[in-house]
């Protein structure tokens, strides 16, 4: 019991420190679930990053993965729910307040700080899971790889996916 | 549909193309949150903007924008957002629920089966594989976002001394906030004034 409910309040303080979104949070989620808590232990979390991103939806199921992982089904739910619910009530406020703003000056200077903020902490973030998660030069390649075909073509993510699969599976990562 | 009521002429800034239920929220949402790979909103803005119509482009990006400054699940927020606009409390819940609930059985589907088979050599593999590519995505979208920034570049600043606070001083998440929002804001004003 003690254990879910650390689970749920660390997970729904994080819900409203994820700046960012998920993604941006990946690191602090990381040092949380691996380092402090233990959780789980880092192949599990690289293992679980991985399923997520595998799996349709958002990627914010690495969360519903850790809760899995403490206490089965209803872990999963729970940390499915703390992630979710303070940023939700946040948002509903929120979006009423700034969309009764007036001054359109002000409305775009908060959307152009966060903005300049979220791409920092996204940046940041791929570099420290790939520190974390990437054990081979294959591997940093792979991942160059996948930000050259993003970046310059339109292939869709999903065979990118297929392509690490595949060269995951002969062994070559 | 149920009560379209398009008045595609002169759309005033927070009209709805469109009233859905509740009940047409969770199956709109729903079919959001399975069709996603590798982010899910991309898919948000083709279902509700170009399929079925609820939303106007510029609408989208309207609350999409809110949604990145709020903490939280994007995807989320943004399923909070277009469903309490459309019927309050009650449709955010609504979609937020048909957002999550598909994709929660699949991932635990996938979590019973890593259970039985994350001893393969092959599967270990696999995940490494795709671990590779999935931090690659995460990079490309920041990359993506950051082109915007060059039209300001001053606003760099901003990027670099995040990226520097949390890659390099590894300062937790609240305090990269905290300690680079007033220089954010302080540039984004100049920026928005320009």
């Amino acid at each position: 019991m003690g254990i879910l409910l650390g689970l749920f309040l660390k997970l729904s303080a994080f819900s409203l420190i994820a700046f960012g979104g998920i993604n941006a949070l990946l690191p602090s989620l990381l040092e949380l679930s691996v380092n402090q808590e233990r959780w789980i232990d880092l192949q599990t979390f690289a293992d679980y990053f991985a399923i997520a991103q595998a799996a349709p939806g958002p990627n914010f199921m690495t969360v519903t993965l850790i809760g899995w992982h403490v206490g089965g089904i209803l872990g999963a739910l729970l940390a499915t729910f703390a992630i979710a619910w303070p940023s939700s009530i946040l948002v509903y406020f929120v979006q009423r307040l700034i969309l009764s703003m007036n001054d359109e000056q002000k409305k775009k200077a908060i959307q152009y700080a966060a903005a300049a903020l979220a791409i920092g902490l996204v940046l940041s973030s791929a570099w420290q899971i790939a520190l974390q998660i990437n054990h081979s030069y294959a591997a940093y390649g792979l991942t160059l790889l996948t930000i050259g075909m993003t970046v310059f073509t339109r292939w869709h993510p999903l065979y990118l996916i297929a392509l690490g699969a595949a060269l995951g599976t002969m062994g070559l990562i | 549909m149920v009560g379209s009521k398009a008045s595609t002429s002169s759309i005033p800034a927070l009209t709805l193309l469109k009233t859905l239920t509740p009940t047409e929220l969770f199956i709109t949402f729903s079919k959001i949150g399975m069709s996603g790979f590798g982010g899910v909103l991309p898919w948000a803005r083709r279902t509700l903007v170009e399929q079925d119509k609820v939303l106007s482009s510029e609408e989208f990006s309207a609350i999409l924008g809110i949604c990145q400054i709020v903490p939280g699940p994007n995807i989320l927020n943004l399923a909070v957002c277009i469903g309490s606009r459309l019927c309050g409390a009650k449709g955010a819940f609504a979609a937020a629920l048909g957002l999550t609930l598909g994709p929660i059985c699949i991932v635990m589907l996938l979590a019973v089966l890593y259970q039985h088979y994350s001893n393969l050599e092959s599967v270990q593999g696999l995940l490494r594989g795709i671990s590779a590519v999935g931090v690659g995505l995460i990079a490309s979208t920041g990359i993506k976002m950051l082109r915007d920034e060059f039209k300001y570049p001053a606003m760099l600043l901003v990027v670099a001394l995040t990226v520097t606070a949390a890659s390099y001083f590894h300062l937790g998440l609240g305090w990269v906030v905290l300690l680079v929002s007033p220089l954010a804001l302080l540039l984004a004003f100049k920026k928005a004034r320009k």
